[in-house]
């Protein structure tokens, strides 16, 4: 905090550098939304860092999306013939990559929010916590592609099997609302593994290693039907299984799914989040010293 | 009389490389320990992930493709049939990973001191064949307790057995000969290792170790003999326990193929480093 004093006897400013005092939740977000413009700057900037230096360009990222996804598909699909629920095994695949992309890439993108900003945060402020929102946003691109893949293939569906899998409904609001969770999950988790990343590098290769093995106990390509139902309380222990069968139960017809186990999704979402808040607040000074 | 004492440039080939590499020999242990020491060093768990690294994933995948989705298995008890897949697989591809990296990770030690090139992929994948010996560990005690469990003894006693040693052979030398080119392309863009990992896990379900390959459907299983990796762990099932498809000529072809790859490789390495070490 900047304040000035004035000494109207002595007409000499003094100028005093004080610590803000007020550290509030609430004053945090009022600090976000006044660098708002530095939070633009810091997405563009991670966008970009997605295709620089490399040969392809843009078409990159499309490569590196959608070609994990046809071999996925084809190999869990029509080799391991993997149980789909009556539709084509490549719409429940790619409606489950949905929220499971908006989960994987911001939180994979967001753990480096910081480490990547090393030289700038030496040299100017920034609200930090801005960091790992801005970088979670190059995490978005995944999975819009996908999304944008699954319309092609659902007008390739309506095409040639003359009916849309996926109607226009309300139930699609439901699949608004997992997103929404996942990216908050994603950003919460992010304030713990940021800080972390920022002091010890391995991290990230240990924030990969666990994605990969969350995806298996997730049921994004497989459905939660397949799961015996006396493990599937074990499964639903796992805050994305809920959000994942909630936004296929709002894509697809005749699925199930629980809006009270969506609820422990959000209830530990929000308990992420508060704890991440208070460990970001409390570790960033210690943190950009280290750096 | 005087002594005389010539500066000569060593003659490249691949022979004359293969030479040098065996003069060399005793440097292979000193790289390989250096390279585990730099990975390992610095993280939480330290040596632990020597452990946990390659057995947790098979005991998580066994678990969901196995016990969960069912998958077929020629027969076999499932986490002994993934067991052997991934042996032949890790083979290559953890061989690929460190072969990549060195000389990234030696880059150091190539300024100090004169060495064969050709060694670092090659002494820098002693951490994989350590993983190996750790694989074929667990392999026995899991043969011995199916044996137990089951009163079957999985593993063949006939001399077929050699096509299983032939196929690590080969999956080795396949990893050795891309790593010649992956190397020199990892030294000058960092994102390689990162491109390779990612191409690895797609290539991965492309190569029947989750499922064996009687499970392709029919019209696909011509193309999948393109994918040397299958042919590998295929007959590298077929050759430990008898069951599966069994590919001698393509196999044959495979090898002729991953010799040539080899030969090229060393040659596209030999010429490489000297511009790659002069750029430092």
């Amino acid at each position: 905090m900047l304040g000035r004093s004035e000494n109207p006897s002595s007409e000499i400013r003094t100028w005093v550098i004080a610590a803000g005092t007020d550290q509030g939740f609430g004053a945090r977000v009022r600090e976000v939304w006044q660098y708002r413009r530095i939070l633009g700057f810091f997405s563009m900037k991670s966008v970009q860092q997605l295709y620089a230096k490399t040969h392809l360009g843009v078409s990159w990222i499309f490569i590196r999306t959608l070609v994990p996804l046809a071999v996925g598909s084809f190999a869990y699909g029509s080799v391991m013939q993997i149980p789909s629920g009556g539709v084509p095994y490549l719409l429940f695949f790619l409606i489950g990559q949905v929220p499971w992309n908006c989960f994987d890439g911001p939180l994979i993108r967001g753990s480096r929010g910081i480490e990547v900003n090393r030289q700038l945060l030496t040299k100017l402020y920034v609200p930090r916590i801005i960091l790992p929102l801005a970088q979670m946003t190059a995490g978005m691109i995944e999975p819009a592609i996908i999304l944008l893949t699954l319309l092609g293939a659902l007008v390739y569906y309506r095409v040639n099997e003359g009916f849309w899998y996926v109607q226009l409904q309300a139930r699609l609001l439901a699949c608004v609302l997992s997103v929404i969770v996942v990216l908050f999950l994603a950003f919460s988790l992010s304030l713990w593994t940021s800080v972390w990343q920022a002091r010890a590098r391995d991290v990230r290769f240990g924030v990969r290693y666990v994605l990969a093995f969350w995806l298996i106990f997730t049921p994004v390509i497989y459905p939660l039907s397949v799961v015996p139902p006396n493990l599937r309380l074990l499964m639903h222990l796992n805050p994305l299984t809920a959000a994942i069968e909630t936004f296929r139960w709002g894509m697809l017809p005749g699925l199930e799914h629980s809006w009270a186990w969506l609820g422990y999704t959000a209830a530990v979402t929000v308990v992420i989040f508060a704890t991440g808040v208070w460990h970001f607040a409390r570790t960033e000074g210690a943190t950009m010293d280290a750096m | 009389m005087k002594e005389r004492w010539e500066a000569l440039p060593s003659p490249p080939g691949a022979i004359a490389t293969t030479v040098e590499v065996w003069q060399y020999r005793r440097l292979l242990s000193f790289i390989g320990d250096r390279a585990l020491r730099k990975t390992y060093r610095r993280t939480v768990l330290g040596w632990l992930w020597l452990f946990i690294n390659p057995l947790l994933p098979i005991a998580l995948r066994a678990l969901i493709f196995g016990g969960l989705l069912g998958l077929g298995s020629n027969g076999l008890p499932y986490f002994l049939f993934l067991l052997a897949g991934t042996v032949a697989w890790d083979v290559f591809a953890a061989s690929l990973m460190w072969g990549t990296r060195a000389l990234e990770m030696h880059s150091d030690l190539t300024t100090q001191i004169y060495h064969p090139r050709a060694i670092l992929p090659l002494g820098n994948m002693a951490p994989a064949m350590l993983n190996l010996g750790l694989k074929v560990g667990v392999f026995v005690l899991a043969l011995l307790f199916y044996a137990v469990k089951d009163g079957q003894w999985y593993l063949r006693a006939d001399l077929s057995i050699l096509w299983a040693f032939a196929a690590l052979g080969l999956a080795f030398l396949f990893a050795f000969a891309i790593s010649f080119f992956t190397s020199i392309w990892g030294e000058s863009a960092r994102d390689i290792r990162f491109g390779l990992g990612q191409l690895l896990s797609i290539w991965y379900l492309l190569t029947p170790v989750l499922y064996p390959m009687s499970q392709v459907p029919a019209e696909h299983r011509q193309w999948m003999l393109l994918n040397p990796l299958a042919i590998i762990v295929e007959t590298f099932k077929w050759g430990l326990f008898g069951v599966g498809e069994f590919y001698g000529e393509v196999f044959g072809i495979t090898a002729v193929a991953v010799m040539l790859l080899l030969a090229g490789g060393s040659m596209y390495f030999t010429r490489s480093e000297a511009r790659t070490i002069a750029e430092r």
